[in-house]
């Protein structure tokens, strides 16, 4: 009936042997829509053997639904999934891994207090057999081996870091035999380091003639390692040509359907007095580590100080010092001149400082909350939007349309802004936080995850930003942005300043070995 | 070839007709669950019906039966609500119902004759809503400051509530004890100063007080400053935190409310219905039976009523219809079908659920798509 095994194409229908080179696999017109929403529209995908295929699109293009689609999770509304020609019919997930087809997404499902060889055993179908562990622990280091992908089989996950875990879920798939590898934005939750060693794992995947379906919106990373490229825009595909025949600029203009060029700082600062003040800061860390080891610097008005690090050397812990989420060792922190150390948050807000927190969804909005409720998150007490203990839901309504059209901000009103896309999310938070009128603005990675045309949109704003005189503290992994916006760069490592850059003589390279913690004269 | 399956798919926003035709098709569809299941136990639905009908709201008397039963539940519903509103979990309005009962009576006891009949009443719900805060509070400051659960906290605070209240009466000669009866221990009468006026047969004040709590209640979650931050801190503490709410101070104050709601039911119980500390006629299950309560009315304070008010009027024609001969087991069937069905047509508002038949794709069709 609806055989999830495929079905043989009728001895009537045409042998797809006759073309040369046959795909491996191939999406056929596939089309999925969510709540009439279009995800997908008759959108095309051939892969063959051998090749790493990169999947590039802006947020909300339809990249994901069409990889889940592919992996078993969604079901197409129309359109076909051929795989050695033959049509198959995914009911699951574990439909497609029957085919050897498998995904990796972006929040990774293993089990953390397991081992990597255990993790290795969940859902195989040989489970429900005996497994002898050190055959897996065996198998686990044969295959770390084999992709060059370093892993202790016998490492408990939540003993790894990211890019650890993100190697087991590949790991996994291969142990499984997978022969088509789907990775969702894999280099989103990357260190460059990391991103190093997953590269050199797909170049062997791609070696042993598996395909490498790579979702990311990273020009420079898709035309770094893959072989094909396929763009999708507003669920359609508007482009598909090998890589060698790409650049980049042509690639974004496929993207985002005009030509674009990122903002970038074009004068020089012209710093007034101080606005922000960090001196000899201690901090300890959620372990009771020392998270933050002496740290001072100062922020100008009308210019923007980067702090430059891999993530994890303390930036969450300053940042959270100086908005007031934590409480520091010793040391001082000033605003305006005024000392703030003890200060409340609320006190530090109504004092001129805005933050524009790492993680959007979970600390930026309150995701269940529609869009005018999260705008004014922090000016609700106002007398603009409150009357005494009563809310206005009228002044807050007419608040948010009128940011809305300001910062571009596309959304119904009403549903949880947790459904908006990540470039619609920033621009709501960003938008909250100028409204505030800042004289400090701290923004930790603001523009992390987000495609190219959001990126530029932030960028800007943090550009204008500078020019009106508010001082900005940057905090990125980011070195391209870092040396697009700053005026000085900080380098942090290990809770400490080991180094400072000036604009003009910025050097990615010397920067890059600070971060990982190389002493540089 | 064709496939057939079930899509779920969430709904926007439901339209105004399916808000109104969901909830009566689940209570249709429980009758008509419950009439398949009185007839396999040879009983008669139709006549079943008619009893339930005639003994929970048939006549003035019986309403005002329903009306009095339903007051302590529309309190410990909106208790419940507004600390689940902040997934804050409170699942002690139980207890904390008890001890606004012990404060409550004490109070009416102690000064009660001494005062006219407004200001006794009126100090004796304070102190029964204070003590309700109180006892709550217990649970709500490690809560806020030490990170306990308070789903257990709460929930043990029930039992000794429940015993303090035991030992007060059947334990020792105290102050709340009749020692004048020598039969069953019973507690002592409050003075008649301290009772809540009856507002129409004997249908007491209480009912008004509920009503008044509910939708003050309502207007301050959906309109005032403190109802938006009850939202964000709901929705996510670590957004709040980060826009200077003080979160544990809210968790304080969030519980103390809701202790203080079913505080005030304990208090209403006494100055309105019982006039004693009666442990028996307290110990029913209000507390818990308000959490369902919640849970069904969506967290709506404003729904909380009716449904305070149907789950009272089954409640009570549940004991005529066992003398009818239908057994208690089969009415708390019938309850839970009930509530079953209003869970189902709550999701079959949030879901639309299609049979989809179409036929499986082949390379033809694929192609010419």
């Amino acid at each position: 009936m609806d055989g999830t095994g495929g079905t043989r194409i009728d001895a009537g229908a045409p042998e797809p042997d006759h073309r040369p080179n046959p795909p491996f696999a191939e999406l056929r017109a596939i089309s999925k829509s969510f709540l009439g929403v279009v995800a997908n529209d008759a959108v095309d995908l051939d892969l063959r053997s051998g090749e790493v295929h990169a999947l590039l699109g802006e947020n909300g293009a339809g990249k994901s639904t069409l990889c889940s689609i592919l992996a078993g999770l969604y079901r197409q509304d129309s359109g076909a999934i051929v795989i050695d020609g033959q049509i198959h019919s995914f009911h699951s997930p574990r439909d497609a891994l029957a085919v050897g087809v498998g995904m990796v997404y972006q929040h990774f499902r293993l089990v953390d207090p397991f081992t990597v060889a255990e993790n290795l055993a969940l859902g195989h179908p040989d489970a429900r057999r005996r497994l002898s562990a050190t055959a897996l622990e065996t198998q686990a280091a044969a295959l770390a081996e084999r992709y060059q992908m370093p892993l202790d089989p016998k490492a408990r996950i939540w003993e790894l870091s990211v890019g650890e875990q993100q190697r087991v879920e590949i790991m996994k798939l291969l142990h499984r035999g997978v022969r088509i590898l789907i990775l969702d934005e894999p280099t989103a939750v990357l260190t460059p380091q990391e991103c190093e060693t997953l590269f050199r794992a797909v170049r062997a995947m791609r070696e042993d003639g598996k395909v490498i379906v790579f979702v990311s919106h990273k020009l420079r990373e898709v035309l770094d390692v893959s072989d094909r490229v396929t763009v999708l825009r507003g669920g359609r595909r508007v482009g598909h040509l090998a890589t060698k025949d790409a650049d980049g600029r042509g690639l974004a203009a496929m993207m985002v359907g005009r030509s674009l060029v990122l903002p970038e700082r074009t004068d020089d600062a012209d710093p007034g007095q101080v606005v922000l003040k960090v001196e000899d800061l201690q901090v300890q860390g959620d372990r009771g580590n020392p998270a933050v080891r002496r740290v001072s610097l100062e922020v100008r008005s009308g210019e923007t100080v980067g702090v430059a690090g891999v993530a994890g050397n303390g930036q969450r812990e300053l940042t959270e010092t100086i908005v007031g989420l934590r409480t520091p060792r010793s040391g001082r922190v000033t605003l305006n001149g005024r000392d703030v150390t003890r200060a409340s948050v609320v006190d530090r807000i109504t004092h001129g400082l805005s933050y524009i927190p790492e993680d959007r969804l979970h600390v930026g909005v309150a995701a269940g909350l529609p869009l005018e409720d999260n705008l004014v998150l922090k000016s609700y007490r106002s007398r603009r939007f409150s009357k005494g203990p009563v809310l206005s839901s009228r002044a807050v309504r007419a608040w948010a349309d009128e940011l809305a059209t300001r910062f571009d901000i596309r959304g119904a009103r009403g549903l949880p802004i947790g459904l908006l896309s990540g470039g619609n999310l920033q621009r709501a938070i960003i938008a909250r936080e100028l409204s505030q009128r800042p004289e400090v603005l701290i923004a930790a990675s603001p523009t992390r995850g987000l495609d190219v045309g959001a990126t530029e949109s932030v960028r800007r704003v943090l550009l204008d930003q500078r020019s009106q005189g508010t001082g900005i503290l940057l905090l990125s992994e980011d070195l391209d942005e870092l040396e697009a916006l700053c005026d000085r760069i900080l380098v942090i490592y290990e809770g400490a300043i080991v180094g400072e850059v000036t604009a003009g003589v910025f050097d990615a390279g010397r920067v890059g070995l600070m971060m990982a913690g190389h002493a540089v004269a | 070839m064709r496939a057939r399956r079930l899509a779920v798919e969430p709904r926007g926003r439901p339209s105004l007709v399916s808000r109104i035709v969901f909830p009566l098709a689940s209570v249709i569809g429980a009758g008509v669950l419950g009439a398949i299941l009185l007839i396999a136990t040879g009983h008669d639905p139709v006549d079943a019906y008619l009893e339930v009908l005639r003994s929970g709201f048939g006549s003035d008397l019986t309403i005002v039966r329903t009306l009095i039963s339903a007051t302590p539940l529309i309190l410990t519903g909106v208790a419940a609500a507004v600390a689940f509103r902040m997934k804050i979990w409170n699942i002690g309005a139980e207890g904390q119902l008890y001890l606004g009962a012990i404060a409550a009576s004490g109070v009416a006891l102690a000064v009660g004759e001494s005062l006219p009949t407004m200001p006794a009443v009126a100090l004796s719900l304070a102190a029964g809503a204070t003590a309700g805060a109180v006892w709550a509070s217990l649970a709500a400051l490690p809560r806020a400051y030490l990170h306990t659960d308070e789903v257990i906290s709460t929930l043990m605070l029930n039992f000794v509530a429940l015993h303090l209240m035991n030992y007060l009466i059947f334990g020792s000669v105290s102050f709340w004890r009749d020692t004048e009866r020598l039969s069953f221990p019973s507690g002592r009468f409050i003075p008649e100063t301290a009772e809540l006026p009856e507002i129409w047969l004997r249908l007491h004040a209480g009912i008004v007080i509920a009503v008044i709590v509910a939708l003050f209640v309502w207007w301050v979650l959906r309109f005032s400053t403190w109802g938006f931050g009850v939202r964000v801190i709901g929705d996510s503490p670590a957004t709040a935190r980060y826009a200077g709410f003080g979160v544990s101070r809210r968790i304080v104050s969030i519980l103390a409310v809701s202790g203080a709601i079913a505080g005030l039911a304990g208090a209403v119980q006494i100055a309105g219905t019982s006039h004693a500390l009666q442990p028996g006629g307290l110990a029913v299950n209000l507390g818990y039976t308000g959490i369902v309560i919640a849970a069904v009315s969506r967290l709506n304070p404003l729904a909380i009523v009716p449904v305070s008010i149907l789950i009272a009027g089954l409640t009570n024609a549940g004991t005529a219809l066992q003398a009818q001969g239908v057994p208690n087991d089969l009415l708390v069937l019938l309850q839970g079908l009930a509530l079953l069905l209003v869970a189902a047509a709550e999701f079959f508002l949030a879901n639309r659920v299609r049979i989809v038949t179409r036929p499986l794709p082949t390379l033809e069709t694929a192609e010419a798509a």
